[in-house]
């Protein structure tokens, strides 16, 4: 029954996106306020019946409706029901479902901030987002819907994947998509510039928040794909350079170039033809990533369900490229800088150079992700471009961006002077080769480990000084030094959020070089009561013990970890999981890790094999400063809060468009 | 021209072309052929010096497990077969009959060395493939 509500409310959400589109564009051409009208509470109305039908969704699953053919792909009797729930996303009916849904949420949370504002540019921005929503719920309905029954007569489903049963994978998908999605609003914001042909820098301001929040999502969802890979993929790593891990790096990075470029239009009115472009790129290559995670058209690990959708993908994203690139060409004249570049030792250029990199980065991930498919299409053989690539090109590209993430915040604009660089890098500089040399004097030698690590620390200093020069000030004023800082924070959230956020980035980056540059591997068979040495620890097997809970049989071995003196510390447990449910056969077992985390080293156990004598086989890794990484996610998170959470100033801003009054500055700050 | 445009324009340059290069050299150094099992047996003698990547599936019956983590079996292509032998972590959802991708070094005995073992599942539900516990890098 909840089914046909939950296809029924898709099909009606299909024509009144579709309305929706048509109203806001041709309501903005004619200038037709109510039809514009019209088109809003549209597309609150697709927002209600999307948020029904996944309701429905969510219905069905729960009560284990197995006359779906989603619920009997995804769930089965003994999966417990948070697992249930995020079912949801686990398919490819179902994550497309949540796409739709998401976007309609963001389409109406626009619709409500923006009323009454922008009246120019709004129509033909929610006119975008309405054509992306009408193209997904489109697929939603008509391709691939999760309501679709089954012929037959199921007693219990499939069963949902072991390896998507995990707290990271129940919460990554879901993050990313709102990245995802959230890319959709800026790159509307840029369409509705573009037809519009207001294109100062009213888009970008307006948009602002959006990209932030897209970019936060991704990032976060990024890391927790990784974490997630770490603990239940099972091979010591986080990170592979799959396909569908690349897909979703890639906006990411054209994502991080566009916020910076934007702040250069905002200041000095230049680079807009860039920022149209990079904001059309990155839109694309989200579009591109559902597409390469759905579409399975390139194998990888993550592609847990896939289709015959890709045609209608292709089609889309070709639509989207041929569309925004005619609307760009006929705007160009509108896109002319106001201003030029002075000098290469200058803030402008500075973001100049940081979005090239970001770029370039993205473009080699880009190539080395479709290299097979292009490959086969001219050659006729598939060829592959594995790790050592990725890790040969981002490798620089990622130490110029460190350098760059200490330059440009503190170099004067135009022209910086001889004061200016002294005053601001002397001694970051300084702080920055002395942690290089003495890194390198204790036996350091990696060079693209060494050069990291300094560069974080010259960051590191750079972004200290800003703080400890704003808080003195304010102390000096009479505010007690916590206080100062607070207050220092609050009065310019979007530059020391930033600041946070690249506090957070340093964090990532040391976790990443030290991880990758300095891993101990060690393999070894033991017999029960015998020892292993690895690195600083030393690890005794003291046995394996089988048993069973209510859905699965565990093969758990035990081993006891001591330190450098032979002292025990901590007992680690890696066990073999079997699920006993039949209906899950191809995917039935899997291997749990043991690990340990300090924020110094993982210690992460494999248990390999074992025999009925009692001995075992092990994988061991220490991974230095691993959890550097996550740490880091969560400064960056916390930096991206700052710059997002609402300040007095803007609620002025608000408040002046909607009533056109405008209030004197000081009474505004006097509220803070 | 003024000064300030031509260092423009080398800084602009010198990371374009430093980014060809990497792209370039990155690919050429790093490529890996893509094959069945029948198109690496066309390829003898010259397949020997290059690492490859092969995918074919599991010959039911012919996994061996040694207890030091080594593994054997062979993979078809339905016609021909060869026998491979890796030492690694094996993915969970390694079994006979699903389609394994292997990355090393084909040999005259017709054993591949691996080190990389991925699997895939021959699902035919909702196709999936969630697996490259093998992925040793």
């Amino acid at each position: 029954m909840m089914a046909e509500v939950g296809s029924s409310s898709v099909f009606v959400a299909f024509v009144i996106s579709l309305y929706t589109l048509i109203a806001s564009m041709v309501g903005g051409k004619s200038g037709r306020g109510e039809l514009v009208r019209s088109a809003y509470n549209g597309a609150i109305a697709v927002c209600i019946l999307l948020s029904i039908a996944s309701g429905s969704l969510i219905y069905e699953l729960l009560i284990r409706d197995f006359s779906l053919k989603y619920v009997a792909s995804n769930t089965s009797r003994d999966l417990s029901t948070i697992y249930t729930i995020t079912a949801f996303w686990a398919g490819q009916a179902g994550s497309l479902l949540l796409w739709s849904w998401i976007l309609s949420i963001y389409m109406t949370l626009v619709v409500v901030q923006n009323r009454g504002k922008s009246r120019e540019l709004m129509p033909y921005v929610i006119g975008t987002l309405a054509a992306i929503s009408t193209f997904f719920i489109y697929i939603v309905g008509f391709v691939e819907s999760p309501f679709e029954r089954l012929a037959g007569v199921v007693s219990d489903g499939r069963g949902l994947n072991p390896l998507l049963q995990n707290p990271y994978m129940a919460i990554h998908p879901l993050c990313l998509y709102l990245g995802y999605v959230g890319v959709s609003v800026p790159f509307a914001f840029g369409m509705g510039a573009l037809i519009s042909g207001r294109l100062g820098d009213e888009w970008i301001r307006n948009s602002r928040k959006w990209t932030i929040l897209a970019w936060t999502f991704l990032g976060t969802g990024l890391l927790l794909g990784a974490r997630w890979a770490y603990l239940e993929l099972g091979w010591g790593g986080y990170w592979a350079w799959d396909p569908v891990e690349n897909a979703a790096l890639m906006p990411w990075l054209t994502g991080t170039a566009f916020l910076h470029s934007v702040m250069i239009q905002e200041k000095k009115g230049m680079l807009k033809k860039w920022n149209m472009s990079l904001i059309i790129i990155t839109f694309f290559l989200a579009i591109l990533g559902t597409f390469i995670t759905r579409s399975g058209i390139i194998s990888s690990v993550h592609s847990f369900a896939q289709s015959d959708i890709g045609s209608y993908f292709l089609a889309f994203i070709g639509f989207v490229l041929i569309f925004s690139f005619v609307m760009f060409m006929m705007r160009l004249d509108n896109l002319r800088s106001e201003n030029r570049f002075d000098s290469i030792l200058s803030r402008e250029s500075a973001f100049l150079f940081n979005n090239l990199a970001f770029l370039g980065a993205a473009f080699s991930v880009f190539v080395g992700t479709i290299f097979p498919i292009v490959s086969e299409a001219l050659r006729g053989e598939k060829i592959l471009v594995g790790p050592p690539y990725f890790n040969r090109v981002n490798v620089p590209m990622g130490l110029i961006l460190i350098l760059l993430m200490g330059v440009g915040p503190l170099i004067s604009w135009r022209r910086a002077s001889r004061e200016n660089l002294v005053k601001n890098f002397l001694y970051p500089g300084i702080i920055g080769a002395i942690v290089g040399i003495v890194l390198f004097i204790l036996g350091i030698r990696g060079v693209s480990a060494l050069i990291s690590f300094g560069l974080c620390a010259f960051v590191g200093a750079t972004i200290f000084t800003e703080f400890y020069r704003g808080t003195r000030v304010r102390a000096r004023r009479g505010e007690y030094h916590v206080v100062a800082l607070m207050h220092l924070i609050r009065r310019n959230r979007r530059r020391y959020g930033g600041y946070i956020v690249h506090i957070g980035v340093i964090l990532i980056v040391i976790g990443i070089t030290a991880s990758s540059a300095f891993v101990v591997q060690k393999e070894a068979t033991l017999k029960r009561g015998q020892s292993m040495r690895v690195g600083r620890y030393g690890l005794r097997f003291e046995g394996i013990k089988q048993y069973r809970d209510d859905v699965k049989d565990i093969t758990a071995a035990t081993l006891t970890l001591y330190d450098r003196g032979d002292k025990p510390i901590d007992v680690l447990t890696s066990k073999k999981v079997l699920y006993r449910y039949e209906g899950n056969r191809e995917i039935d077992n899997q291997t749990e890790v043991a690990l340990r985390s300090t924020a110094r080293d993982d210690i992460y156990v494999i248990f390999v094999n074992f025999d009925g004598k009692g001995s075992a086989n092990f994988r061991v890794l220490i991974n230095p400063m691993v959890s550097w990484i996550w740490a880091g996610g969560l400064v960056l998170v916390l930096g991206a809060l700052v710059i997002m959470w609402p300040s007095g100033r803007e609620r002025t801003e608000q408040s002046e468009a909607r009533y056109s009054v405008k209030i004197p500055q000081h009474t505004s700050t006097a509220k803070i | 021209m003024s000064r300030g445009r031509i260092k423009f324009i080398t800084g602009i340059s010198v990371i374009v072309i430093a980014l060809t290069y990497l792209v370039y050299g990155g690919v050429r150094d790093t490529m890996v052929y893509y094959l069945t099992v029948g198109e690496l047996k066309g390829r003898v003698p010259s397949v020997y010096r290059d690492k490859v990547r092969v995918s074919g599936t599991v010959v039911a019956g012919s996994i061996k497990r040694g207890m030091d983590g080594s593994l054997e079996f062979k993979i078809t292509d339905g016609k021909q077969s060869i026998d491979v032998h890796y030492r690694g972590v094996v993915p969970d959802i390694f079994r006979d009959n699903v389609e394994a991708v292997v990355e090393g070094l084909y040999t005259p005995q017709n054993v591949f060395q691996a080190n990389v073992l991925l699997a895939k599942c021959p699902t035919k539900y909702d196709p999936a493939n969630p697996s490259n516990k093998g992925k040793s890098t």
